[in-house]
């Protein structure tokens, strides 16, 4: 008789569903975010998907197979982390913002394109804090030392 | 016609559909854009009150497994990495999506444990928490703007995008609900004739394949072996106590290797090609993150002569 295992197929199951719906939102997360670091998290958050599939797999099968998948899966999402993050870097260098849509001359032929007006009109309002802005008032005290007033720029244009 | 009816019928009578329908919706709210005139407090919150009812009804789909503690894991993993999940595709600012994410990433990591992958659980938590959050973390302290952004309150198509995402779940979680689960499969040699013919009642364990298919047909169980190689095996079945080894129904129990060796010793074995691969893909990521950041002046074909390129280098900050 072939022994018991207690990870059944419902246990598989229960694997396949979490990671079905990872990777599902994933996808929603990069359809539909603009900001590129938040579009390379969803494509990060696909991959855990798929690794927990293949572990639940793996595990279910009784081999390696899925453990050694995943692990190829972690050197994938390295690499691609690492080439990512160099792009958003150069791609912020060029345009001061993090926004895919200014990326948009580069789309494919056919497509047509989202007005920049767009952006403004759909974006949500901001909700402000609700009450006074309050501040502590805190009394100076001692001698106040001579000090060169010089502006210092906070961030590079 | 009939069809078309039997079909809706089929898929508003499957309780997925409404944890879908309610997971989409809510969702939806969640997603950063105008709601009309609705204010985006009201909208948060029934967007978080929906999505919470989809996950509790998609919970109905899971099963726990036999011990209680192990239940209770995966459930509260489970709940945490999807609700993670749809924080992080959800949030205003990118450095809580990069949190929500290194908690996907953790509850994650202990299904991974739940699963007997230690290893992979520890390496998940080193790799990601360790080295892609940071370093997220780096290019958002370097790449950000002051307040909030237009662009992190607009999302683009949020509804066609939330249909598109949410019919792949409804299919995925479709086609894994009817998973057969059914009676257990028999095995060996008396099964045979029966077996062969039929659909196979449940997904058969790859190590009971070869004494499913059985002796008789050495070609198959050859081809199985192949495939299922003895070094791959997270057990191995070995005679329960006591019992006899010619007995065809004596109990056997599963002696489990241990896991950082056993990964070993199949990958370097089973999947040598792979780890090649895996390496020379970490090199050519590695000449490619390089030569992205550190772009040259391209030279063109007018500047040829060689002082005018020294001059347009020099210009170069």
């Amino acid at each position: 008789m072939p022994p018991t295992d207690i990870f059944t197929l419902e246990v598989l199951r229960d694997y396949l569903l979490i990671g079905a719906a990872l990777f599902a939102l994933g996808i929603l997360g990069f359809l539909s975010r603009r900001n590129l670091i938040v579009m390379f998290l969803s494509a990060e958050m696909m991959l855990q998907g798929v690794a927990l599939t293949l572990v639940g797999f793996g595990r279910y099968h009784g081999n390696w197979t899925g453990q050694i998948l995943t692990i190829m899966i972690l050197t994938v999402a390295a690499c691609e982390a690492s080439i990512a993050l160099a792009l958003i870097v150069i791609l912020y260098n060029r345009r001061s913002s993090l926004d895919v849509t200014l990326w948009q001359e580069i789309r494919e032929a056919g497509v047509p394109a989202t007005p920049a007006s767009l952006i403004s009109e759909e974006a949500e309002p901001v909700d402000a804090a609700p009450g006074p802005e309050s501040y502590p008032h805190l009394t100076p005290a001692g001698v106040e030392p001579a000090h060169p007033v010089e502006p210092w720029i906070e961030r590079r244009s | 016609m009939d069809v078309i009816l039997n079909f809706i019928g089929s898929v508003l009578g499957m309780t997925g559909t409404y944890a879908v329908l309610f997971g989409g919706l809510g969702t939806y709210l969640l997603l950063p854009h105008r709601h009309g005139a609705i204010r985006p407090r009201a909208a948060h919150g029934a967007g978080l009150i929906a999505v919470a009812l989809g996950l509790l009804i998609y919970m109905t789909y899971w099963r726990p497994p036999g011990l209680l503690l192990p239940a209770v894991f995966l459930y509260v993993f489970g709940a945490t990495s999807v609700i993670g999940a749809v924080l992080t595709i959800t949030s205003r600012d990118p450095v809580a999506s990069a949190l929500w994410f290194a908690s996907v990433v953790l509850s994650t990591a202990g299904l991974f444990l739940l699963a007997e992958a230690p290893f992979l659980a520890a390496g998940t938590i080193i790799v990601y928490a360790g080295a892609v959050i940071v370093t997220f973390l780096f290019v958002i302290m370097l790449a950000q703007m002051e307040g909030k952004a237009d662009y992190d309150r607009a999302a683009r198509s949020p509804g066609w995008a939330t249909l598109t995402s949410f019919i792949i779940l409804w299919c995925l979680l479709a086609s894994i609900a009817t998973l057969k689960t059914g009676e257990k499969v028999g095995t060996g040699i008396h099964h045979l004739a029966r077996n062969r013919l039929e659909p196979e009642k449940q997904l058969l364990r790859s190590r009971d394949l070869e004494a499913y298919i059985g002796s008789p047909d050495a070609n198959m169980t050859g081809v199985v072996r192949r495939a299922v190689s003895p070094m791959s095996l997270v057990a191995d079945a070995r005679l329960a106590e006591g019992e006899a080894a010619d007995n065809p129904e004596a109990t056997s129990v599963l002696v489990h290797r241990p896991n950082v060796a056993g990964i070993a010793a199949s990958m370097y074995t089973d999947h040598l090609a792979s780890v090649a691969i895996a390496g020379a893909l970490l090199f050519v990521a590695l000449v490619g993150a390089v030569a992205i950041t550190n772009p040259r002046m391209p030279v063109r074909p007018s500047s040829s002569d060689p002082a005018q390129r020294a001059a347009v280098g020099s210009v170069r900050p």
